[in-house]
C-alpha cells in the first residue's frame, strides 16, 4: 500500500468498471437535526435525552397543499419534501429517473390502516392509510408532484436499501440517463420502538445523544431522508463526485472487513493513505464499535476519523444520512466538529463512508472537486 | 443486443401448483386456483373468493425445510427459489459471483397483523418480534442464507411491478459484469392487511374474477412465488441443460398519474411496453403472446388494453393469467414469467378463463380457450402497480 503525500490521487475506474463518473448536484436532507436548509451546515446541533430521535419537520405548506399535509402520514411528507429539496437545489423540475431505498416502508401509516382493521374487527376501513402503505409510496409521489414518467425504482433491504439504489442509480448512468433522483427514507414507528426497546440494545433512559461513543451502553434509535441529484457533468452547484459504493455481506471478522475495504480502494486506484477522511458508522454498541475500531486501526494518522449516529440515531438507511454529511463537507471543505472522533491533518478531498446496519456493510467513496 | 441473459432454470408456487410442473398442468387442464378462503383466518372467508395456497405454514415449512414460525411469505419463497436453482442445475455453482435479488410487498405482515394485536393491549408485550424480523429484506436474507448465496443480496419493493423490476435489476448486474448468476423473482403471502387493503379500495371481486370482460368487477387476490435464474452467456455454455429462454427486453416507466390508479390512456403502461420492445430490438409484430397484467378491475383493464392496442396492431394473442392464481402482488412478475417460459417452452397460449363479453371500448379480446402445437418465440408480460410503478419485460426463445 503505497503512501502518497499528496492529496492528488488519481481516480483508475469512477464507479467500478462502468465508466461513467456521478458529480452530486443537489442535496436534500430532513432528519433530527436541522438539515432541511442547504444554505447552512449544521448550523447547531440538537442534543437528544432520549433513546429516540424524531425528525425536526420544514414548513411543509412550503411544498404542498393543506389537504395533502392533513392526508399524508409524517414519513410521506419528509421523504417527499427531501426529494423536492434535492431537485429544487439541482434547479431540476423533473429527473432523468428516481430511485430510492427504505428499510421499513411506510410503518406509522401502515400500522394506523391496521390498527383500525384491528379495531373494528375487519368491518370498515377508509382506505387513506392503505393508499401509502406500499413501500414505493414516496419515490411516486415525488415522480406525480414532479411528473417524471421515467424508471422509477424502491430497494427495500435493510442495511442495503439506499445502497442498491446508488447501484441502480450508477448502472442508469451506464445506461445513459443523467439527473438521477437517489435518496432514502425510514421512520421509527411507535412499533418498532417498542421492539428495539425489547429485543436490541437500546441506550437506557436517560442519556445524552452528544454522548453516544463515550460511553459505548447501547445505540438510539433514528430515522430520516436524505436525497440527492446525481449528474454526469458538474456545475457550479456540484457538491462534489461520488465515486462509487460497495456492499458486504455479513463479514466475520474486521479483517474480512479490511479485505473488503482495501479490494474497493484498489478498484478505485487508491490505498487507505489516500482517505482524508473516514466517516463511520459507530452508533454506541459495544460490540459493533469495537469492530469498527478495528478497521479504523488501518487507517493512518493523517486521516480524520468520524462517526455521525449521535446525530440521526441508527436506522437501515442512515448511510443516506452520511452521504448527506459527505456532500456537505466536500463542498465547506470542512469537518464539523460534532463529527470527529479523530483529528487527522488534511482537507477533507478524498472521502470514505464505511458504515453498516446490523451485518449489511457498506462502503461509499467520495471525492472533492 | 450485447449482452445475453439466459434463462437457467424456472421455480413457481401458486394456488395451482406447489412447482412448476403441477402449476403447467394446472394451466393445461384449464384449472383454477380461486375459491373459498380456508387458511387465512379472516371475516371474509365466506364472502371473498382468493386464490389461497391450501398448505398451512406448517406444511408449506416442510417444504421449504424452514421453521413454520417463519413468515410465510418467506417460506413461499424459498419453495420457488429452491425450484429455480436446482431446476438450473449450475455445474461448479461456487465458483461463481451469485445473487439473490427477491421482491414482495409484505414482507411479515401475517406475522405482524398477528403480534399487533397483542401490541394494542400491552406496548411491552412479549410477542415482539425479535427486531430484525418483519421486514421485506428479512424474507430475502432468510433465503438467501438458506441457499448459500452472498454475493449480491437485496430485495424490490415497488408494490404489484416489484418482481419484474427484481428480474431487469438482476440482469443489468449481468450485463454489467457486477454478477454472474441471479436468483430473480418475487413472493408473497395472503395477508388480512391486503385483503382489507384493497377491499376499502373496492376493487376485489365477490366471484371468481373476470379480467377484461366488459362486466368485470374487480380482482381476486392470490399468493404464492416465482423465480428464474438469470445467467450470463458465460454460464449458459457450462449448462448440461441448454437454456430455452432469454429475457430479451425490459423497461420500467411510471404513470405519474394517481397514486392507486391508472391514466385513462395507459402513459405508464405504454411507455413500459414499448421501453422494453426497444430494448428487444423487436418490432410489435415479433410479439407471439402477452401475459396481461389484466387484474380485473375496470380501472387497470381499460389502461392496458388501450395501450395494448395503441402499439399492436394487431393484437397478438393475449390474456390474463390472473383467473387461475388471482393477484400475487409482488410475486405476479415472477410467477407470470414462468409462466411465459412454459408457453415459449410448450406452444402454447393459456386462455383467458371465464371471460364472456368483450370490453366494449376494445377492439381486442383475450384468447379464451387453451391454444396448443402454435410458435412461441416472444412472449411479453406485463406487471403494473400502486404509484403508477410500470414494468414490462420480454422473454425470447433460444433458438
Amino acid at each position: 500500500m503505497g503512501h502518497k503525500d499528496d492529496n492528488s490521487a488519481e481516480l483508475k475506474s469512477p464507479l467500478g468498471d462502468l465508466g461513467v463518473r456521478l458529480f452530486i448536484n443537489g442535496i436534500g436532507c430532513i432528519s433530527p437535526q436541522r438539515t432541511f436548509d442547504n444554505a447552512e451546515f449544521l448550523p447547531e446541533v440538537k442534543q437528544f435525552e432520549t433513546n429516540r430521535l424524531t425528525c425536526i419537520d420544514p414548513d411543509y405548506t412550503k411544498f404542498f397543499d393543506a389537504g395533502s399535509i392533513r392526508r399524508m402520514g409524517r414519513l410521506m411528507k419528509y421523504g417527499t419534501a427531501a426529494g423536492l429539496i434535492a431537485l429544487n437545489d439541482a434547479g431540476i423540475k423533473a429527473p432523468g429517473a428516481i430511485s430510492t431505498g427504505t428499510g421499513l416502508g411506510l410503518p406509522e401509516i401502515s400500522q394506523k390502516f391496521l390498527r383500525s382493521m384491528l379495531e373494528v374487527e375487519e368491518t370498515i376501513v377508509s382506505p387513506t392509510a392503505f393508499i401509502q402503505s406500499t413501500h414505493n409510496t414516496v419515490s411516486s409521489n415525488i415522480a406525480l408532484l414532479c411528473g417524471c414518467y421515467e424508471h422509477n425504482n424502491t430497494f427495500s433491504h435493510k442495511g442495503f436499501s439506499f445502497e442498491s439504489a446508488l447501484t441502480d442509480a450508477a448502472l442508469l448512468a451506464k445506461e445513459g440517463v443523467d439527473n438521477i433522483l437517489v435518496g432514502a427514507y425510514d421512520e421509527v414507528s411507535d412499533y418498532k420502538y417498542a421492539a428495539m426497546r425489547k429485543t436490541t440494545e437500546l441506550r437506557e433512559e436517560p442519556c445524552n445523544s452528544t454522548e453516544l461513543y463515550t460511553d459505548t451502553r447501547g445505540i438510539i434509535a433514528g430515522e430520516g431522508s436524505a436525497f440527492f441529484v446525481l449528474a454526469k457533468e458538474k456545475n457550479e452547484k456540484t457538491y462534489g463526485e461520488f465515486v462509487g459504493n460497495k456492499t458486504f455481506y455479513k463479514p466475520v471478522d474486521s479483517d474480512v472487513a479490511l479485505d473488503e475495504i482495501y479490494s474497493f480502494l484498489d478498484a478505485h486506484g487508491l490505498g487507505v493513505a489516500d482517505i482524508d477522511l473516514l466517516i463511520t458508522g459507530m452508533n454506541g454498541d459495544a460490540n459493533s464499535d469495537e469492530f469498527t475500531e478495528d478497521v479504523c486501526e488501518d487507517f493512518f494518522e493523517h486521516t480524520t476519523i468520524a462517526a455521525y449516529k449521535h446525530l440521526c440515531g441508527e436506522y437501515m438507511t442512515s448511510s443516506a444520512f452520511a452521504f448527506w454529511l459527505a456532500s456537505q463537507i466536500m463542498k465547506a471543505q470542512q469537518v464539523p466538529d460534532t463529527l470527529i472522533i479523530r483529528k487527522g491533518e488534511r482537507a477533507p478531498k478524498n472521502i470514505l463512508i464505511y458504515t453498516h446496519h446490523r451485518h449489511n456493510h457498506s462502503l461509499m467513496l467520495f471525492k472533492a472537486c | 443486443m450485447e449482452h445475453k441473459i439466459f434463462i437457467a432454470g424456472k421455480g413457481a408456487i401458486s394456488a395451482i401448483g406447489n412447482n412448476v410442473a403441477e402449476n403447467l398442468a394446472s394451466l393445461w387442464a384449464l384449472k383454477t386456483g380461486v375459491s373459498k378462503i380456508t387458511i387465512l383466518p379472516t371475516r371474509y372467508a365466506e364472502t371473498l373468493p382468493a386464490a389461497e395456497i391450501k398448505l398451512t405454514n406448517a406444511e408449506l415449512a416442510e417444504l421449504a425445510g424452514l421453521s413454520k414460525e417463519e413468515p410465510r411469505t418467506a417460506l413461499l419463497s424459498m419453495i420457488a427459489a429452491k425450484e429455480a436453482l436446482d431446476d438450473a442445475n449450475i455445474p461448479d455453482v461456487g465458483k461463481w459471483r451469485t445473487g439473490l435479488i427477491s421482491a414482495n410487498t409484505v414482507g411479515a405482515m401475517d406475522k405482524t397483523e398477528t403480534i399487533y394485536k397483542y401490541f394494542m393491549e400491552d406496548s411491552n408485550t412479549d410477542k415482539l418480534l425479535e427486531e430484525d424480523s418483519y421486514d421485506s429484506g428479512y424474507v430475502t436474507e432468510l433465503v438467501a442464507d438458506k441457499l448459500g448465496i452472498t454475493h449480491h443480496i437485496t430485495t424490490i419493493s415497488t408494490a404489484c411491478s416489484s418482481s419484474a423490476n427484481a428480474m431487469a435489476y438482476g440482469a443489468r448486474l449481468i450485463k454489467n459484469g457486477m454478477a454472474d448468476i441471479i436468483v430473480a423473482g418475487g413472493c408473497d403471502a395472503l395477508s388480512k392487511f391486503t385483503l382489507n387493503g384493497f377491499n376499502s379500495l373496492m376493487i376485489l371481486d365477490t366471484q371468481p374474477c373476470t379480467p377484461y370482460d366488459d362486466n368485470r368487477k374487480g380482482l381476486n387476490l392470490g399468493e404464492g412465488a416465482g423465480y428464474v435464474v438469470l445467467v450470463s452467456e458465460e454460464v449458459a455454455a457450462t449448462l448440461a441443460k441448454k437454456p430455452t429462454a432469454m429475457l430479451s427486453g425490459y423497461a420500467n416507466a411510471n404513470d405519474a398519474f394517481h397514486q392507486t390508479a391508472s391514466s385513462p390512456e395507459g402513459r405508464g403502461n405504454f411507455m413500459a411496453m414499448q421501453g422494453a420492445l426497444d430494448m428487444s430490438g423487436l418490432t410489435p409484430d415479433k410479439i407471439d403472446y402477452i401475459n396481461l397484467h389484466g387484474t380485473g378491475t375496470p380501472n387497470n383493464d381499460l389502461s392496458e388494453g388501450t395501450a395494448v392496442q395503441r402499439i399492436f396492431s394487431p393484437v397478438p394473442k393475449v390474456s390474463s393469467t390472473k383467473p387461475y392464481t388471482g393477484h400475487t402482488l409482488g410475486a405476479c412478475a415472477g410467477i407470470e414469467a414462468v409462466y411465459a417460459i412454459l408457453a415459449i417452452e410448450n406452444g402454447i397460449v393459456y386462455p383467458n378463463l371465464r371471460l364472456q363479453t368483450k370490453m366494449k371500448e376494445l377492439d381486442f379480446m383475450p384468447v379464451t380457450e387453451l391454444v396448443e402445437n402454435v410458435e412461441v418465440n416472444h412472449v411479453m408480460s406485463n406487471s403494473f402497480g400502486f404509484g403508477g410503478n410500470c414494468s414490462s419485460v420480454i422473454f425470447s426463445k433460444n433458438s
